[in-house]
């Protein structure tokens, strides 16, 4: 449904996405994943038909990004990642706007705009003014205007970014609910937790670069060897602590935080009990000693931080 | 601390200065200075030997009216911003909350935009000097000219940035800051003006600058800054980025003076009420939504200030120069021209760039709109606005027309005057269009359109001044002037008043000065013919370049990325 090929930005000197390619079928969920900067707006607003390419091309549904922006935007319900909305403007009237914008006919239009109220749970708000509504609702509503159109597609630039924990949880279950209609969605976000639960496959973008693609499950396999321990320390002997498990050579990299000592490491169960051994002996007072099972978020953080350090 | 150590001015005056634009535009001024002044110089001065001083006061009077207009003109642009310019940026608030005092912030604002006007005018010192040595001039009449220059600069800046202060955008700031300052400058130079020959009037003028202006100055200065530090002390505009819902009912309860009712006419022209029922099939949604939402969106006090300051200036205007001195009707209509000049632009030169600076585009950009129906809402909607609200003021005029007698005789003139503002009104907003296709920011739009349209339409009149010291004929000097509506509506001509030599049955009207702008072709029209026959077409290519600048630039282009 969505293709990506060999998609270059450049902006002077500078390698905005750097020779991106991938492919979404019909009905996945893709999340699309990076940290900020990463290059992952320049994609979607590539593939929303508004960013012209230095190289490359997107088809949606067939059609071409570069050729034919106007077939891909009848195909295609767009949410940018920072909008705005008229001032002085009701939510009836914003939705009527955006219909007559994308053709429906006047027949049909009232019908559907209560329609996507009533998904998205703005019915009551129907009368209200668009710049008075809370950052929650202005997303709904936003996502209410992605949908007016009834699009196959839907590119949905960090839906949730900037709302409280219940909005986040009444987005995911709306994306859910999207799915379930068998819409093609291409998600982006840079928080992973938020997409685990619905993405059918997740891409892992960074500088511009795709670190990772595939189903969750494959790039999960494809980091095991990376482990984490957390070391809590009942004294004043964290410096100590720390300093050995620098030394060790299966650890790569150590966070200290008050009592708590983070370490990412490399290695088999025997090499973590010869560490622990260590640790023993050197006389630090340990109350736990244990493995972080390891989240989505952070096989994000080690895929990406990799390349940053 | 209000000066030396000022962070607000320290941050001005970097970003003011810093700049190499800044240094080249100075060398540009002083360079266009010096050449004014090296071709006004008569040839037969030869070194410092003096010539008659009227020669000598004409060019100190270009120097000196030249420099008190670009102060008029240029101080809003840097000072009605400065205040509006840190809500658009949301730093408002962290500038608020800081520890300095609303003094510190208002000096820093003030100096900061006033520092680079007032080394521009520093650094025409020397050139105004030059005049002093061509005789004719007392020393003491230059001091008082930078005395009043300053004097002016303090004034006008401080109004800019108090209008500012009070309104949330810098386009509204910009227009309303234009609105008082330039009237009260015609005003300021009216009532100043001296007959050089004329001692005791000389005298008296000097008398008014030095004694009287001053206290005055200091008086209203006082209480611009208490009201503007108030305001910084307790903002009434911050809260949810300083934008809640305007609720247009509550707002007109406490509304001073003139109301606005979308249901009544004429308010109904430029304000169509809003919708209860979905837009009918076919309709233009940009249109609609720029009339019936958006119109009103930051409240109706810009659009209330505007109408009833014009119309309380046009009513003194209306009995002079209509009724009293009615050969004078062109100046009435310089009047409205003036106000479309002011109003047009601020509906049509943020058009564009508001979508952009709301982020409300790139929802724009993905819909099913062509960047040709979107582009024509845009001019449709902003020239509805401005035209209606620049023929409000054309009322007097037709009364005038009715109730005169001389102006009766000749009702086409008022054809024509109608079709010199038309035109006009057309020409800022497309004009004010294309800048806001062009730019990023609705500042930088509105200054640019403010900008271009000063080129065309007081450049040419301002030139036309100047040149007549040289030997142009009539002729020549009225061909540069066909771009400008002033000089279109003042090339009709009327006959003359009875005090000299009127009959009603001769009407003694002078002959036009035709031009012919194809030498050779033997076709001769007055100023006013070519000007509604330049702006039509010229409009229309303006209007195509604006089409492709926003396809080009904003639909297919990416410049949102």
């Amino acid at each position: 449904m969505i293709e990506v090929m060999n998609f270059t930005k450049r902006y002077g000197d500078f390698v905005a996405v750097d020779d991106l390619s991938f492919t979404i079928g019909k009905g996945e969920v893709f999340g699309f994943i990076g940290p900020n900067g990463a290059g992952k707006s320049t994609t979607i607003r590539f593939l929303a038909t508004l960013l012209r390419p230095t190289s490359g091309e997107g088809r949606v549904a067939g059609h071409s990004v570069v050729a034919e922006p106007m077939a891909v935007r009848r195909v295609i319900g767009f949410m940018p990642d920072d909008f705005g909305v008229y001032d002085g403007m009701k939510v009836w009237e914003f939705l009527d706007f955006f219909a007559v914008a994308y053709e429906i006919p006047l027949a049909y239009r009232k019908k559907i705009i209560g329609e996507v109220l009533e998904l998205l749970d703005l019915t009551h708000k129907r009368d209200a003014y668009v710049n008075g509504l809370s950052k929650g609702m202005k997303q709904r509503l936003c996502l209410a205007k992605t949908l007016i159109h009834d699009p196959p597609v839907l590119i949905l630039d960090e839906p949730a970014s900037g709302l409280d924990p219940r909005a986040r949880l009444e987005m995911k279950a709306l994306l859910n609910e999207l799915r379930g209609m068998g819409k093609t969605i291409l998600v982006s976000s840079h928080i992973l937790s938020e997409l685990s639960d619905f993405c059918t496959s997740i891409g892992i973008i960074e500088r511009g670069k795709l670190l990772a693609a595939g189903s969750i499950q494959e790039i999960q396999r494809r980091l095991r060897s990376h482990r984490v321990i957390k070391v809590r320390v009942l004294d004043e002997s964290t410096d100590r602590a720390a300093a050995i498990l620098r030394d060790d050579r299966g650890v790569h990299t150590v966070e200290r935080y008050d009592h708590t000592v983070t370490a990412e490491f490399e290695g088999q169960d025997e090499d973590m009990a010869r560490l622990l051994g260590r640790l023993i002996t050197a006389g630090v007072t340990i109350q736990s000693f244990a493995e972080e099972p390891l989240s989505l978020e952070e096989v994000f953080m080690m895929i990406t931080k990799g390349i940053v350090n | 601390m209000l000066i030396r150590d000022n962070p607000v001015l320290t941050r001005e005056l970097l970003v003011n200065l810093r700049s190499p634009r800044a240094f080249a535009l100075q060398v540009a001024y002083v360079a266009f200075l010096a050449a004014v002044v090296y071709f006004y110089w008569p040839p037969e001065a030869g070194g410092t030997s003096q010539v008659g001083p009227g020669k000598a006061r004409r060019l100190f009077d270009l120097f000196f009216f030249g420099q008190f207009f670009l102060i008029a003109l240029v101080a809003p642009t840097f000072a009605a911003g400065s205040i509006t310019g840190e809500k658009e940026r949301k730093t408002y608030e962290m500038l608020l909350s800081s520890p300095l005092q609303p003094t510190t912030i208002l000096i820093g604002k003030l100096l900061g935009s006033l520092s680079y006007l007032v080394i521009l005018i520093v650094s025409s010192l020397p050139l105004m000097i030059l005049c002093f040595l061509l005789g004719g001039i007392l020393l003491s009449e230059i001091a008082r000219a930078y005395l009043v220059l300053v004097m002016a600069a303090v004034t006008f800046g401080l109004l800019s940035v108090g209008c500012s202060s009070i309104f949330r955008r810098t386009s509204s700031a910009l227009m309303v800051s234009y609105l008082v300052i330039l009237p009260s400058a015609v005003l300021c130079l009216w009532l100043t003006r001296s007959d050089p020959n004329n001692l005791v009037q000389r005298e008296f003028v000097s008398f008014l600058t030095v004694a009287v202006l001053p206290p005055w100055c200091l008086a209203l200065w006082t209480v611009v800054a208490i009201v503007i530090s108030r305001r910084l002390l307790r903002p009434p505009d911050v809260g949810s980025e300083g934008k809640d819902v305007v609720d247009e009912e509550e707002e007109l309860k406490y509304a001073i003076g003139v109301v606005i009712d979308r249901d009544l006419f004429p308010d109904k022209l430029f304000a169509p009420a809003k919708r209860t029922e979905l837009m009918p099939d076919g309709t233009n949604p940009v249109l609609d939504k720029e009339l019936r939402s958006e119109i009103f969106s930051q409240g109706t006090l810009m659009l209330r200030v505007v109408i009833q300051v014009s119309m309380v200036l046009s009513i003194p205007l209306m009995a002079f120069l209509l009724f009293v001195r009615w050969e004078r009707a062109a100046y009435y209509v310089a009047y409205v021209l003036t106000f479309n000049l002011l109003v047009g632009p601020v509906f049509s030169a943020g058009s564009i760039t508001q979508e952009r600076e709301r982020q409300t585009l790139s929802l724009l950009l993905t819909t099913l709109l062509t960047p040709r129906r979107i582009i024509l809402a845009k001019l449709l909607a902003a020239l509805r606005v401005s035209t209606v609200l620049t023929f409000l003021l054309t009322e007097q005029l037709f009364l005038a027309y009715f109730l005169v007698r001389e102006l009766r005789d000749r009702i086409w003139t008022l054809l024509v005057f109608l079709l010199i503002i038309a035109t006009t009104c057309l020409a800022t907003t497309t004009i004010g269009l294309l800048c806001s296709t062009l730019s990023r920011r609705t500042s930088v739009a509105i200054v640019l359109t403010y900008m271009t349209l000063l080129a065309l339409f007081i450049g040419p009149v301002g030139l036309d001044w100047y040149l007549q010291g040289f030997s142009f004929t009539p002729e020549r000097l009225a061909a540069l002037t066909i771009t400008s509506p002033y000089s279109a509506a003042f090339s009709i001509t009327m006959p003359l008043n009875r005090g000299t030599g009127f009959s009603i049955e001769q009407p003694n009207v002078p002959p036009p000065v035709l031009v012919e702008l194809i030498p050779g072709l033997g076709l001769g029209l007055p100023v006013w013919a070519w000007f509604l026959m330049l702006y039509p077409p010229l409009c229309l290519v303006l209007f195509g370049v604006t089409y492709l600048a926003f396809r080009w630039r904003w639909w297919r282009a990416g410049g949102l990325g």
